[in-house]
């Protein structure tokens, strides 16, 4: 009996010391679930194409900068200073950047310039999907390796503008021990992989069958980068988990710089693209932040007792902007008298007033009316005008007999009915309302609108392919950096550039805007784009829009005007004040 | 004795079953035709007050108007949806019924041309327009073409009971919202299309009523005299049979209609039913989630929806 009773007390210590070794691990590991509206899609590096894959990428990769609305610029990030610039000749940009010694992989090698050599190879190389990183970063035509130093490189660029040398370090760096680990790439020069009218040598065809055989898009943590997190889960449609590394090299570091701060242990994205829905799981406690909150719903829940006892509410303006965007390669949207005359059927101050509950800020472009040095104030805001809208289509060789549709000749010809398609992300109040004020009040002008409120990822894929004549959507940016080649240059289009709105005029400027060092003259230029884009409208900027953001009350949520609302890496528990 | 209700043929309940229905019709028809102007000055505004007595949603629709709408959108969809229902209902059934396994007994000349025609015009979907000559050339082509072979004149008896019941077992063996869900989730249907999607997915429920109340008017001695007497198949249903099973058709049909208002309220709810642009019940329940607070947009088309199904019940029941 007193064996018996021995081995109970021994037991039964040896269960309280093990909850007593694990209960400070349980109490101080800090995991934060995020809803998000849509699924990240495709997590391939090279292919980021919504926010939440761009989110994504900045946890599990670093670039060489970063964006930080608190600097109100590029602060270094991988690189361990900002760079230095040399200007060679007239054309050509010389950025020299030296990486950070403590960055290293997760196998403990350390991240080099021939990491960032491998990365610019990849970007450029034949048999990817490359489309988009061309688009953006082409204006890097080489990258020039300091033989005494592993770690410093400088990146050729053509143009002179500042614009470029903050653009050249923002890319994910990526690993080129698990991709190329025998260095076959190394003996390909980036000038060679661009020359399209050269035949691909057989180790660069061999390389992009190899990274297309790792499917990353389905895939993604087969390419572990140099960021805090690593992805631990990912069920499509449902969820995301990002873990945070043990031991990141970061860690070293005795005082990090916020950007090299990550707390949070693990991060896990819950998709919920049903505002509503998020909104319930954010009460029940099923989710720990949700940001880009509808506004009714975020009054609601500053006024209800229950919830500002449970929940910590932030709002900041923002550089996103709702739009309505068209796409002008449709024979009906070819000419702009007619996007001018569609623009005026969106009624925007009521629109502000009944999503946003008056806290979004109409603007004549994409320029926020925040950055006044570059904003054209002498612009006129969209106005809602149906009187204005017929009288246009009129002028656009649009007719209408009686209550009938609108008809014009096409290029052929033909006869052509102004019937539209307009598709929006479903389960966002903001776009439906949009769409439904926009198509009453065509309809009321004899204008016909199909509504195809679509799933996010649907409508990412509609989108490149050209498959709806108009679209509501957002488009973010930042104050920092002003170079619209994705969004509206020729060169963008098939990649970036949705609304394949390309003229040789708008071109021209988007090149000059980008290479332009003097602020008065960049002013002068983005004031000349603005006006252009006022008179072309291959989109609408409806607002833009204020950034809602509510978390459970124990956390400190870091909030940003930049895309997403909010940093991650960088929440934290809230220390009771004693 | 018999209770006193059961004398009267028009019940109090009956009555407001049917005076509701008639408003509800009423109403299709007055119901405004222009697109109703979203007045965002006044997003989720209750009930009562100034410009819409029965408040609006949030995003500025007049609920008393989109209710008119909705009306009309469910007579338009339910009742020929109905009717389409309780044709191919009433068609396979009493085929069924009336022929079991060994009544038809074609030529396999016509049944193979028959198999021919219906799988190119499947194969041609919803390309197929009456103008279209492809249909006439494979009916002519296999009819002449089957002509060649010696077995081709020979009868076979078609199994068209075994046929029907195994197409209704396929059919029930799948739940009916699932069913409907996964078609109308493929490509949101067109109002015509979301008419046919229920119909093809709602008439296996007729079709048994009409199989079984065939099989047993077939059974009677004077449809046995008939035959023997040699009148023709298609007289002994058009004057012997059908009179007494269409009774069944003027049971189901109310229960049908309230079925598929049902299940076309349910599909616009969950946003897979018709467009947006076209005013639904269930779409305006549906818009509660963007204002849960609002209770009008649960009571106004709640209320609306539980009163018809009601009265289609009461009227079927006492049929």
């Amino acid at each position: 009996m007193k064996q018996l009773f021995r081995g109970f007390v021994v037991s039964l210590s040896a269960l309280i010391l093990t909850f007593c070794s694990t209960s400070p691990d349980a109490t101080t590991s800090l995991v934060v679930r995020i809803r998000w509206a849509s699924d990240p899609d495709n997590l391939d590096p090279l292919v980021v194409s919504n926010s939440s894959a761009s989110e994504v990428a900045n946890l599990t990769y670093c670039s060489l900068l970063k964006a930080s609305e608190a600097d109100n610029d590029f602060v270094p990030w991988l690189a361990e200073a900002m760079p230095i610039v040399q200007w060679a000749d007239d054309s050509l940009l010389l950025v020299s950047y030296r990486l950070r010694p403590e960055a290293t992989w997760d196998n403990g090698s350390p991240v080099l310039a021939r990491d960032v050599a491998f990365t610019l190879k990849v970007m450029n190389c034949p048999g990817l999907p490359t489309e988009m990183d061309q688009a953006m970063f082409g204006f890097i035509r080489d990258i020039r390796l300091d033989p005494t130093d592993a770690r410093r490189f400088t990146l050729v660029c053509v143009g002179q503008s500042p614009d470029h040398v903050r653009s050249s370090g923002d890319f994910s760096i990526l690993p080129e021990y698990v991709l190329d680990p025998e260095g076959q790439l190394r003996s390909i020069a980036l000038p060679a992989l661009r020359q399209t009218s050269r035949p691909v040598p057989a180790v660069v065809v061999a390389f992009a069958r190899r990274y297309q055989a790792l499917e990353l898009n389905k895939h993604p943590e087969r390419l572990p980068g140099c960021g805090p997190y690593r992805i631990s889960d990912w069920q499509k449609g449902r969820y995301l988990t990002l873990a945070r590394k043990t031991r990141w090299w970061a860690d070293t570091l005795s005082s990090p710089p916020p950007v090299l701060q990550a707390f949070p242990d693990q991060l896990t994205y819950q998709i919920i693209p049903d505002a509503a829905t998020a909104t319930l799981a954010l009460r029940r406690g099923e989710i720990d932040l949700y940001s880009l909150m509808p506004a009714a719903e975020f009054v609601r829940l500053q006024q209800s007792a229950a919830d500002q006892q449970r929940l910590r509410f932030s709002a900041t303006d923002s550089y996103e902007f709702l739009a309505a965007s068209f796409d002008v390669r449709k024979s009906i949207l070819r000419d702009a008298l007619t996007r001018r005359a569609l623009s005026q059927l969106f009624d925007v101050a009521a629109l502000v007033q009944a999503t946003q509950q008056g806290a979004a800020v109409p603007s004549v472009g994409l320029i926020s009316p925040r950055v006044k040095a570059y904003y054209h104030d002498s612009l006129p805001l969209l106005r809602f005008d149906p009187t204005t809208a017929v009288s246009l289509l009129q002028q656009a060789g649009w007719q209408r007999r009686g209550a009938g549709p609108w008809t014009r000749p096409n290029a052929q010809g033909q006869p052509e009915q102004l019937r539209l398609d307009l598709s929006y992300r479903t389960g966002e109040p903001a776009y439906e309302t949009a769409a439904r004020q926009f198509s009453a009040a065509a309809r009321a002008v004899g204008v016909a609108v199909n509504l195809r409120p679509t799933e996010q990822s649907v409508l990412s894929r509609q989108l490149r392919a050209g498959a709806t004549d108009m679209s509501i959507r957002t488009f973010s940016g930042n104050p920092f950096s002003y170079d619209f080649t994705p969004l509206l240059h020729s060169r963008g289009i098939g990649a970036s550039n949705n609304t394949g709105f390309s003229l040789p005029a708008s071109d021209e400027l988007i090149d000059r805007i980008a290479t332009t060092d003097d602020p008065a003259r960049k002013a002068r230029l983005l004031r000349q784009f603005q006006l252009l884009l006022h008179q072309e409208r291959p989109f609408t900027v409806l607002y833009f829009l204020r950034y809602r953001l509510a978390a459970a009350a124990r956390l400190r949520v870091p909030v940003t005007g930049l895309k997403p609302g909010y940093e991650a890496a960088r929440i934290r528990v809230e220390v009771p004040q004693l | 004795m018999r209770p006193q209700h059961a004398k009267r043929p028009f019940s109090i309940r009956r009555l407001l079953a049917g005076g509701w229905l008639l408003l509800l019709a009423g109403a299709a028809v007055l119901a405004p035709s222009e697109t109703i102007i979203p007045d965002l000055a006044h997003v989720s505004q209750p009930p009562f007050g100034v410009g819409h007595w029965l408040g609006t949603d949030p995003q500025g629709l007049d609920i008393w108007q989109a209710l008119l709408q909705g009306t009309r959108t469910l007579a338009l969809v339910s009742v020929p949806a109905t009717l389409l229902t309780l044709l191919i209902g009433a068609g396979l059934g009493s085929a069924a019924g009336f022929l079991r396994n060994s009544g038809w007994q074609p030529t396999w000349r016509s049944l193979l041309t028959g198999l021919l025609v219906g799988l190119a015009a499947l194969a041609q979907g919803p390309r197929l327009t009456p103008a279209s000559g492809g249909l006439l050339v494979v009916t002519v082509g296999s009819w002449l073409l089957l002509g060649r072979f010696g077995f081709s004149r020979r009868r076979v008896a078609l199994p068209v009971d075994t046929l029907v019941l195994g197409l209704m077992s396929l059919l029930e063996s799948v739940p009916l919202l699932i069913l409907v869900l996964a078609a109308a989730a493929v490509q949101r249907p067109s109002l015509g299309g979301l008419v046919l999607l229920l119909s093809l997915s709602c008439w296996t429920t007729p079709a048994r009523l009409m199989r079984a109340v065939t099989l047993q008017v077939s059974a009677q001695p004077y449809l046995e005299a008939a035959r023997a007497a040699g009148i023709p198949a298609a007289r002994l249903l058009a004057a012997h049979i059908w009179p007494n099973t269409r009774h069944i058709l003027l049971v189901r049909f109310p229960l049908t209609v309230a079925l598929l208002i049902g299940l076309e309220t349910t599909l616009s709810f969950l946003g897979v039913g018709l467009p947006p642009e076209v005013s639904s019940w269930g779409q305006l329940l549906a818009t509660i989630r963007l204002a849960p607070t609002a209770w009008w947009l649960v009571a106004w088309p709640g209320l609306a929806l539980v009163s018809t199904i009601l009265s289609l019940h009461t009227l079927g029941r006492t049929k």
